[in-house]
């Protein structure tokens, strides 16, 4: 599905990704951890298209991304509200996203009404714009306005940032559907445990590089725990590794 | 503490990362200010004998007492056109121990800081000097000097106060526009006052009584505690809001669904713009510059300059596009991405705007056919330059579009968001102003004004028909610049 070749961003002279080959293919559910400024969200922008990498390509479907417009076709992402259309409301949002896959209003209320659980009565007909949801909910509409896209591509970027427990496990849920139905799924996040579940394949980024590429087993928990327990007590200290204090985008 | 918000204002305009493009926009600025004072200067210093000249049975210092407050009322009215607000993110700081004064003061203190206020020095200040301390002695000097300062306080937090209240509401500009124009009107027009003769009575007796000049001082420090008080209390104005939150419903227009996806874009604009307090008064503005017309083709002077008209025209029908286009996609910075990843081809994206620009200029054509009051011609000259706006002007600010990569962020504290319309927002305009008479003026000194407006049309009308191809150019230049502005919408 997606093929990545000596993939290079350096913001001024810092490497933020470098990842000589990576290939992603269809139907697998994979997941990308990492701390703070390891490159993940500015991976997934250069997979998007909107940001210019220094060196390499990224391949869609055997098509580069860069110039194309293939690729929106199958592909939905939800990263920051910088997705979403902040003064509609979300039901004109949803409309808009369904009409440029031609779908009608009709067919749009149908797919929604499917995901009143995951709304929790807290996103439809609330007579508010987008601006005015928390973050949260935000989150819940650029995650359904994904799934109404019927992707093949499906990425996520912190999804269990903003979202009450409840819905966390309902995301999961809906992300391991996704999966079971041979949709790509792409997910990154901080929480350990929720990953771990969804995923069958662990990326782990550190400095911008691929450090570990694990396939999800009963010890992938336990390894990506040590991993991120730096000098905790009890861990073993790594004393190569530097967190950086923000997120370096 | 102002010393450490200055610091502050400081860092915030060299890091943010369009410098570049705000210092060249300050730079001509403030060479065209330069010049501007230099005539002012050289105004004030032939006050005297210009004054004889006009007013020859008068004493040159009787004359000037006439002049002082028409002055202020011409500045007042420029200033509400075109004096900046100051704006100081301020929520960063409102939690912090720092007093709520410290805050509002500053912000109403660095009000001062204008041009605005140097041109009644540059002025008067040469006059007082030359004529009035010689005539009249220094203690009649000195309350001049004070009265002057004093007005152009008062007229300088006048103008912040009710462009803060326009801000907030566009209706208000209209009204105080409105107010301004009968209020000169009133003068000039019809003579149901003077202001001349009002300026005679007050520095006439101020040359009596210098005492009096204590005044406009007052006066001055009243509207500096007004503005501070308005300032203070609109600190909140976000939590006031919120209290009273209206049902927001969706909309659809049934009209626009016609054109598929690119008629979505378009109601996705129109709600936009309906939506957001600041492209909401671009659009208000526009409807008030419908009234142009009056000014040009009811003033005598300017009845049989035609070129006058096809300003007038180009104005009336393209300003939507100058008001709101010249920050293009600005007003999308941020779901900029969104609409990068979307199923939506940028050659769709830019024939929305196409067709709402197209309907923009078409409603505003239609809007001032009543000008045809004036004579067939007018009509003929708008249809004109109904073309051109939608031939060339719209490929013009479409190709500024794409060399743009300033966030607006219309979401974010609507209350403290000041900037927009100032004096660097009409420099941006004339970019789009001048076009037409690079092509218009040199035919008509030819003599060929039928040519030379038929050129015009006929422009237009290839620009129309053949916008596919500007299409194609626009895009292909938008890819090669996508990266960049993507990164200036990311950057908040």
């Amino acid at each position: 599905m997606i093929q990545i070749k000596d993939l290079k961003k350096a913001y001024s002279g810092v490497i933020v990704v470098n990842i000589p080959e990576l290939e992603i293919k269809k139907g697998e559910s994979v997941g990308l951890v990492g701390n703070n400024g390891a490159g993940k969200t500015t991976l997934f922008r250069m997979i998007l298209d909107l940001i210019r990498p220094d060196t390499g390509t990224v391949t869609s479907n055997g098509e580069p991304v860069a110039g194309g417009e293939k690729w929106k076709n199958y592909t939905a992402a939800y990263l920051d509200e910088g997705f979403l259309i902040d003064y509609l409301t979300p039901e004109e949002y949803f409309y808009f996203i369904g009409g440029l896959h031609q779908l009608s209003h009709a067919h749009v209320d149908d797919f929604l009404s499917q995901h009143a659980d995951f709304f929790n009565g807290e996103i439809l007909n609330r007579g508010k714009y987008i601006r005015d949801l928390s973050k949260g909910n935000q989150a819940k509409v650029g995650i359904v306005s994904c799934l109404l896209q019927q992707p093949e591509l499906f990425m996520l970027d912190e999804p269990f940032a903003n979202i009450d427990p409840t819905t966390q496990f309902r995301l999961k849920n809906l992300i391991k559907e996704q999966a079971a139905k041979g949709v790509t799924t792409f997910v990154s996040s901080h929480d350990l445990n929720h990953i771990t579940d969804v995923c069958d394949r662990i990326l782990l980024m550190e400095k911008g590089k691929i450090i570990k590429d694990l396939a999800t087993n009963s010890s992938t928990l336990d390894e990506l725990e040590h991993y991120f327990a730096i000098g905790q007590v009890g861990a073993p200290a790594a004393p190569e590794l530097r967190i950086d204090p923000e997120e370096n985008h | 503490m102002i010393k450490t918000f200055l610091k502050h204002e400081f860092k915030a305009f060299w890091r943010s990362k369009n410098a570049g493009k705000s210092l060249a926009i300050r730079i001509v600025m403030a060479l065209l200010i330069l010049l501007l004072m230099l005539y002012v200067v050289a105004a004030g210093f032939f006050m005297g004998p210009i004054l004889k000249k006009v007013f020859p049975h008068d004493s040159v210092i009787f004359s000037f007492c006439g002049f002082v407050l028409v002055f202020f009322v011409f500045d007042l009215f420029s200033r509400i056109q075109l004096q900046e607000l100051p704006t100081l993110r301020v929520q960063p700081y409102l939690q912090l121990p720092i007093k709520r004064n410290a805050i509002v003061g500053y912000l109403t203190f660095t009000g001062l800081f204008s041009v605005f206020n140097l041109w009644p020095v540059l002025l008067f200040w040469p006059f007082i000097f030359r004529h009035l301390l010689p005539a009249s002695g220094s203690l009649a000097s000195f309350s001049f000097i004070v009265a002057i300062f004093g007005l152009s306080i008062f007229n300088n937090y006048l103008a912040l106060y009710l462009k803060r209240k326009s801000n907030l509401n566009g209706w208000v500009f209209l009204l105080i526009t409105a107010v301004m124009i009968l209020l000169i009107m009133g003068d000039l027009e019809w003579h149901l006052y003077s202001i001349r003769n009002i300026s005679y009575l007050f520095f006439g007796n101020v040359l009596k009584y210098p005492m009096l000049s204590i005044v406009p001082l007052v006066l001055a420090a009243a509207m500096f505690y007004i503005n501070f008080l308005y300032l203070k209390q609109n600190l909140y104005l976000e939590e006031l809001r919120a209290r009273k939150e209206k049902f927001k419903s969706s909309t659809d227009f049934p009209i626009l669904s016609y054109f598929g996806p690119v008629g979505d874009l378009v109601a996705n604009e129109v709600k936009l713009i309906l939506r957001n307090k600041r492209p909401r008064s671009a659009l208000v503005m526009s409807l008030l510059f419908m009234f142009y017309g009056l000014i040009f083709y009811s003033n005598p002077g300017m009845k049989n300059s035609e070129g006058f008209k096809v300003f007038a025209g180009m104005f009336m029908t393209g300003i939507f596009m100058i008001n709101y286009g010249q920050f293009m996609y600005s007003w999308q910075a941020s779901h900029f991405d969104g609409l990068m990843v979307s199923k939506i081809s940028f050659s769709d994206f830019l024939k929305a705007k196409y067709l709402m620009f197209s309907t923009a200029a078409t409603t505003a054509f239609i809007l001032t056919t009543p000008y045809v009051y004036f004579g067939w011609r007018v009509l003929v000259i708008h249809l004109m330059m109904y073309l051109w706006n939608m031939g060339v002007t719209t490929t013009i600010v479409l190709y500024f579009a794409n060399r743009n990569a300033r966030r607006i962020d219309l979401g974010k504290g609507a209350s403290f968001n000041w900037e927009g319309v100032g004096a660097s927002q009409w420099i941006l305009s004339l970019v789009l102003m001048l076009p037409p008479f690079v092509i218009y003026i040199p035919l008509k000194m030819l003599g060929l004004t039928e040519v030379a407006l038929t050129a015009l049309g006929a422009i237009g009308l290839i620009g129309i028909l053949t916008r596919s191809f500007w299409i194609k150019i626009l895009e292909a230049d938008f890819h090669k610049r996508k990266f960049s502005i993507l990164e200036g919408f990311r950057n908040k």
